[in-house]
């Protein structure tokens, strides 16, 4: 088998978008002890899904999602994005979406897009027609120069999706983006996410701590188990898209939020 | 009523106060010459008070050019690196609670009772505010921010420049102001207590002959200087920071998209 894996040009496994992770584990030296944030966490995603993590708090869900976004390194195991290993941020591969606003509030909205682009050298016209473009895209047209304090949380998170995007990344990383909206915006945001996903066929790995918002946006959702954090179960939703409101009380949805709240209850 | 007219009726308020109280005879004139004999005063004089006003402002300006220079720098360096931080900080705490006046006695004798010794006084007095809110200001950065730009790929050089500069300069404007002001402060005590020129220097000997319209001719042009460097940190604010007023902004913008409802406020 080892002889045949290395004549096999390794091209289905390096598809843009495409992520393993291999028994990655992370440890956090403290004085006194070491903690084992992660054991042995494998999980292979495809281009274009939308994987969901949930887990407990302090499960290390959002230590895996940096870890994938190249901003922290495992201590064991490795990472491969588009076939490569992650070893530092690489906005050309994994753009982030973070929990709260992490909007520059000097900046107006579309300055904050064109943010990564900016980094980059990119010259300023190009800059505003991709920002533009963006904004479009996440439903915010007509908003580019309004500062971040001028808009409402879900507006934010908006611009976070524009600004996460504008690099065009085969994948798009959300840690909890919109806990802390409202719940009524927060449905809505789910749609518009789900609309975005569809628009741009990005892989998206989704973290939240919210059962149904698991439920009603992913493909598949990787339940995780409290510290040392594993992946206890992992669940393929089949219902079809596009979600609607009405799934939400249908029995296949709840069956699995049940089920996923049986393995939360069990390490909670 | 709004606040800024009542607040100019205030002032016009007092200046008729001024004017009237010593007229009237209801306040002798030593302790509060009339602003008219104060202004004629002051007229009368103008060369010697303009001379003054020059050795003045270029006290204050070196030592503002030192005291802000030197504290934003030292601040950034304290602000972002631990160690410098562990072992500055507790000195400069305790440092900016003793009364510093206490000092200047002895660099007059290190520096003579011209400027320089009015400088050396004025810029150390000024620079420890400046330098504990700069330090304060890089300090509580969201780290957050940092964060974000790390993940789009910025490095260190460019998030000291993109994020961490523009996200500290509201605390190190609201420590210039402190330490501006504290500098014309240095300035003009200094001038009070030994010396031969400047502001200060007019105001007490004026005083010491009695002589109270050219001791308040001095005086109004001390407060004048305060406040127009006050406008000026207030302009330097106004360009600068127009996202400091989050919530109060944020407020306004929800009341101007309701009715609109250009887009479902989410």
């Amino acid at each position: 088998m080892q002889s045949l894996a290395n004549i096999t040009p390794l091209k289905p496994a390096a598809r843009a978008g495409s992520i393993q992770i291999n028994g990655v584990g992370q440890v956090f030296r403290t004085t006194g002890a070491d903690v084992v944030a992660l054991a042995d966490v494998s999980m292979d995603i495809k281009p274009g899904r939308f994987v969901v993590l949930v887990g407990p708090s302090g499960c290390g869900k959002s230590t895996l999602l940096m870890m994938l976004a190249g901003l922290r390194q495992p201590t064991s195991g490795s990472i491969l994005i588009n076939g490569a290993p992650i070893g530092e941020p690489d906005p050309n591969r994994v753009g982030v979406v973070f929990q709260e606003a992490s909007l520059f509030p000097w900046l107006t909205a579309e300055e904050n897009v064109e943010f990564p682009l900016a980094l980059r050298g990119v010259p300023k016209a190009e800059r505003r027609g991709k920002a533009e473009e963006m904004l479009k895209l996440v439903g915010l047209e007509g908003f580019g120069k309004r500062h971040p304090h001028e808009l409402s949380g879900g507006m934010k998170q908006r611009v976070s999706i524009a600004r996460g995007l504008v690099q065009d990344p085969p994948v798009l990383l959300m840690d909890e983006p919109f806990a802390a909206l409202d719940e009524q915006t927060r449905m809505t945001m789910g749609d518009e996410l789900l609309r975005i996903w569809a628009a741009t066929g990005k892989t998206v790995v989704f973290v939240t701590h919210s059962l149904t918002e698991a439920v009603y946006l992913a493909d598949e959702v990787a339940v995780m188990s409290a510290r040392p954090g594993r992946i206890v179960d992992h669940l393929q939703v089949q219902l079809a898209r596009p979600r609607t409101y009405e799934m939400l009380s249908g029995d296949a949805f709840g069956t699995l939020r049940e089920r996923i709240w049986r393995h939360i209850r069990k390490s909670a | 009523m709004k606040a800024s007219t009542l607040r100019w009726l205030i002032v016009i308020g007092l200046i008729v106060l001024w004017e009237a109280l010593p007229r009237f005879g209801l306040i002798p004139e030593l302790f509060l010459p009339a602003l008219s004999s104060t202004l004629i005063a002051g007229w009368n004089e103008a060369s010697e008070y303009k001379d003054a006003l020059g050795v003045t402002l270029y006290e204050v300006g070196i030592s503002m050019a030192f005291a802000c220079g030197g504290g934003i720098l030292l601040g950034a360096i304290v602000g972002s690196l631990p160690r410098p931080r562990v072992l500055i900080m507790p000195m400069v705490s305790s440092l900016y609670a003793v009364p510093l006046v206490i000092l200047y006695p002895v660099f007059t004798v290190w520096l003579g009772i011209g400027s320089e010794s009015k400088i050396a006084f004025a810029a150390i007095y000024g620079f420890l505010p400046t330098m504990l809110s700069t330090a304060a200001g890089i300090q509580t950065i969201d780290p957050q921010l940092l964060l974000a730009a790390r993940s789009m790929g910025a490095t260190l050089s460019q998030r000291l420049v993109r994020v961490i500069l523009p996200a500290a300069i509201p605390t190190v404007l609201s420590g210039l102001r402190v330490g501006g002001a504290l500098v014309i402060v240095g300035v003009v005590v200094s001038e009070m207590l030994i010396s031969s020129a400047g502001i200060g220097y007019l105001i007490s000997r004026y005083r010491t002959i009695l002589d109270s319209p050219h001791v308040f001719a001095g005086v109004l042009l001390v407060l004048a200087m305060a406040i127009a460097f006050n406008a000026f940190i207030r302009l330097l604010e106004r360009k600068a920071a127009i996202w400091q007023t989050g919530t109060r902004g944020g407020q306004t913008a929800t009341e101007e998209i309701a009715p609109g409802a250009l887009q479902p406020a989410t």
